[in-house]
């Protein structure tokens, strides 16, 4: 996890005064190389830059007014060197699923502190996801997990898989990865690799929960 | 002049003859009501002078501060509607009396007091009446009611005894004015419906901006204040109790007030984040838990208490609910606790957690986080099906 080089990171947030905030809360992992405030600046910056990860607000000003999941969609064609995180105050359903399956690799609220979200940066840039306990509550029921739906194969894209389950679970229980892998007795990279399996079923998924949810609930 | 006495405002009671104009100039000047009737009624005579006067009190003198809801509410002991609909009754039998050949040249005039009597009456009923207590809707009825019949039957009659063109084209005119007279109350209510709807809307969309502001900025700004302060901390606290409130406020309209084990637990959650220097993530999955048995939100409620007494900090809740089972997970970091080793004489742990979820026919055990740190309390209830 320690990178002997600092990770180069875009904040992205049309509040100065957050990205001041932030700016001065991540630790020395990560080095922030520029700030933009609006969907189009963003774009253009994340082109000009390549950081290796976005910090993303998902509500943005600018462009068509698609917000954080705009400028993921025109940055389509970087997504293979450059992570996003998804950056909200909100922890609405629709505002989760939306940055998530526009192709963020993780999710994590405002509240959190510096060193969580420089913990998330340098995840997420070893090509981790980073679910936060109200994502995995959320997939759990989105899945259909709590009713006990659960798939045969873990190819399976419209269910969970038992140990992605019991992941998800400790996970939303507030249990950090490493915590999680001394639990199920396995290892780190396990845990990790469940978590990213489950993101790309978040992500691929075509469960018409999933909308559903998306649209009639929000997770406060 | 010397005296120094304080007059009382010069405002119009809400119980009023007419208007309360005379009233309310009798009382500020302390002078008996009739006197300055007596004087409104003198100067009227004078060129109409104490009429205009009268006007213009009317519309400039405020109301008395009003104790009911309808601000614009004043009883009004004389029956105006009603006086005009009779005074233009009289002159509809006097129209009547012209046609059949009394006098030609006095037909015109009082058919123009009719329609003017008849007029004056409805929009008394409409525009004074509507917000008089005291008048009732039978009374408004009958008041326009009879104001278009008097109209009907009088130009009607005056055209079938005198027919001829300009009889019948004011015929024609009077019989639309009248219905015009009786729809007038529909297009009135009509009217207040749309103003009231166009209000609530713009209010509507008002409120949305400002929520949409607020959500922008000042959660952002609570969250950072949070951040750099520390979860521990005072500050970080009142920012953590400001931002719940705002939310609740936001929020306020999407979702109906739910009863469920869910939102009593976040409430709780709301109230010792208060109280101590503690952080809740309360997450949920599953289905809706309508009227979750008392003793599991008790006992949940109990555990978050011992959290936030003994370790603060973060505590993370996890409530998962089926048709069946509702699991709540309560786990801490703080220095942890031996069920084993503590004194018996420490009933919170046992009675108010354990005991209870065992009476309710539900499950709790108690122990260590991961690795050692901290502690989880599971509550577990199934339902008697």
């Amino acid at each position: 996890m320690n990178d002997p080089h600092t990770l180069d990171v875009v904040i992205v947030d049309d509040h100065s005064i957050f990205r001041s905030g932030l700016r001065a809360d991540l630790d020395a992992t990560v080095r922030v190389v520029g700030e933009a405030a609006t969907v189009d600046e963003a774009v253009e910056l994340i082109e000009k830059l390549r950081p290796a990860v976005v910090l993303l607000d998902v509500h943005l000003p600018g462009g068509a007014g698609g917000g954080g999941a705009e400028v993921l969609r025109r940055s389509s064609a970087l997504m293979d060197s450059v992570r996003f995180l998804a950056l909200s105050v909100s922890d609405a359903a629709e505002d989760v699923v939306g940055v998530i399956r526009a192709g963020a690799r993780g999710y994590i609220t405002k509240g959190s502190s510096g060193r969580d979200v420089s913990e998330a940066v340098v995840a997420v840039a070893g090509g981790d996801a980073v679910f936060s306990p109200k994502l995995a509550g959320f997939v759990l029921d989105a899945f259909g997990a709590v009713a006990g739906e659960q798939s045969e194969s873990s190819d399976e894209l419209d269910r969970l898989s038992g140990r992605e389950r019991e992941v998800m679970r400790y996970i939303a229980r507030g249990y950090a990865y490493k915590e999680v892998a001394s639990e199920l007795y396995i290892s780190v990279k396990t845990v990790e690799t469940h978590v990213s399996a489950v993101l790309r079923k978040l992500q691929l998924s075509s469960r018409h929960e999933l909308t559903v949810w998306a649209t009639a609930r929000k997770l406060l | 002049m010397t005296t120094a006495a304080v007059r009382p405002l010069l405002q119009r009671p809400r119980a009023a003859a007419i208007s309360g104009v005379c009233a309310a100039v009798a009382a500020h000047v302390s002078w008996s009501v009739p006197k300055v009737r007596f004087l409104a009624v003198v100067t009227t005579l004078c060129g109409g002078a104490g009429l205009l006067l009268y006007l213009w009190l009317w519309a400039l003198v405020p109301l008395a501060p009003s104790h009911t809801d309808n601000r614009r509410e004043v009883r009004r002991s004389v029956p105006i509607a009603m006086m005009l609909v009779i005074s233009s009754g009289i002159a509809a039998v006097l129209v009547l009396l012209f046609a059949l050949g009394a006098g030609q040249q006095g037909r015109s005039p009082a058919l123009i007091v009719v329609a003017l009597t008849s007029a004056a009456a409805v929009a008394w009923s409409l525009a004074v009446d509507r917000h008089d207590p005291s008048r009732g809707t039978r009374y408004g009825l009958v008041a326009r009611g009879s104001s278009a019949t008097i109209i009907i039957a009088c130009s009607l009659s005056v055209w079938a005894l005198q027919p001829s063109i300009i009889n019948g084209l004011i015929a024609t005119a009077l019989i639309i004015a009248a219905v015009a007279l009786l729809a007038a109350p529909r297009i009135v209510a009509l009217w207040g419906d749309l103003i009231a709807e166009r209000t609530a809307r713009v209010r509507e969309e008002h409120r949305a901006e400002v929520a949409a502001h607020l959500h922008d900025s000042v959660l952002q700004t609570l969250a950072l204040i949070q951040n750099r302060a520390g979860v521990s901390t005072e500050i970080a606290r009142i920012a953590r109790a400001q931002e719940r409130e705002l939310r609740e406020w936001l929020f306020e309209g999407d979702a109906a007030p739910t009863t469920d084990c869910v939102a009593e637990i976040r409430s709780i959650a709301a109230a010792i984040e208060l109280d101590y220097p503690v952080r809740f993530d309360v997450v949920a999955a599953g289905e809706l838990v309508e009227d979750a048995p008392v003793a599991l939100v008790s006992a949940t409620r109990e555990a978050m208490l011992n959290a936030a007494r003994h370790a603060g900090g973060e505590v993370s809740i996890y409530i998962e609910s089926t048709a069946h089972v509702v699991d709540v997970f309560v786990r801490d970091r703080g220095p942890g606790v031996e069920l084993d080793t503590l004194p018996a004489d420490r009933l919170g742990i046992r009675e108010s957690i354990i005991g209870r979820m065992t009476r309710a026919g539900g499950t709790a055990t108690l122990r260590r986080g991961s690795g050692g740190v901290g502690t989880e309390v599971h509550l577990r209830i199934e339902e008697q099906a």
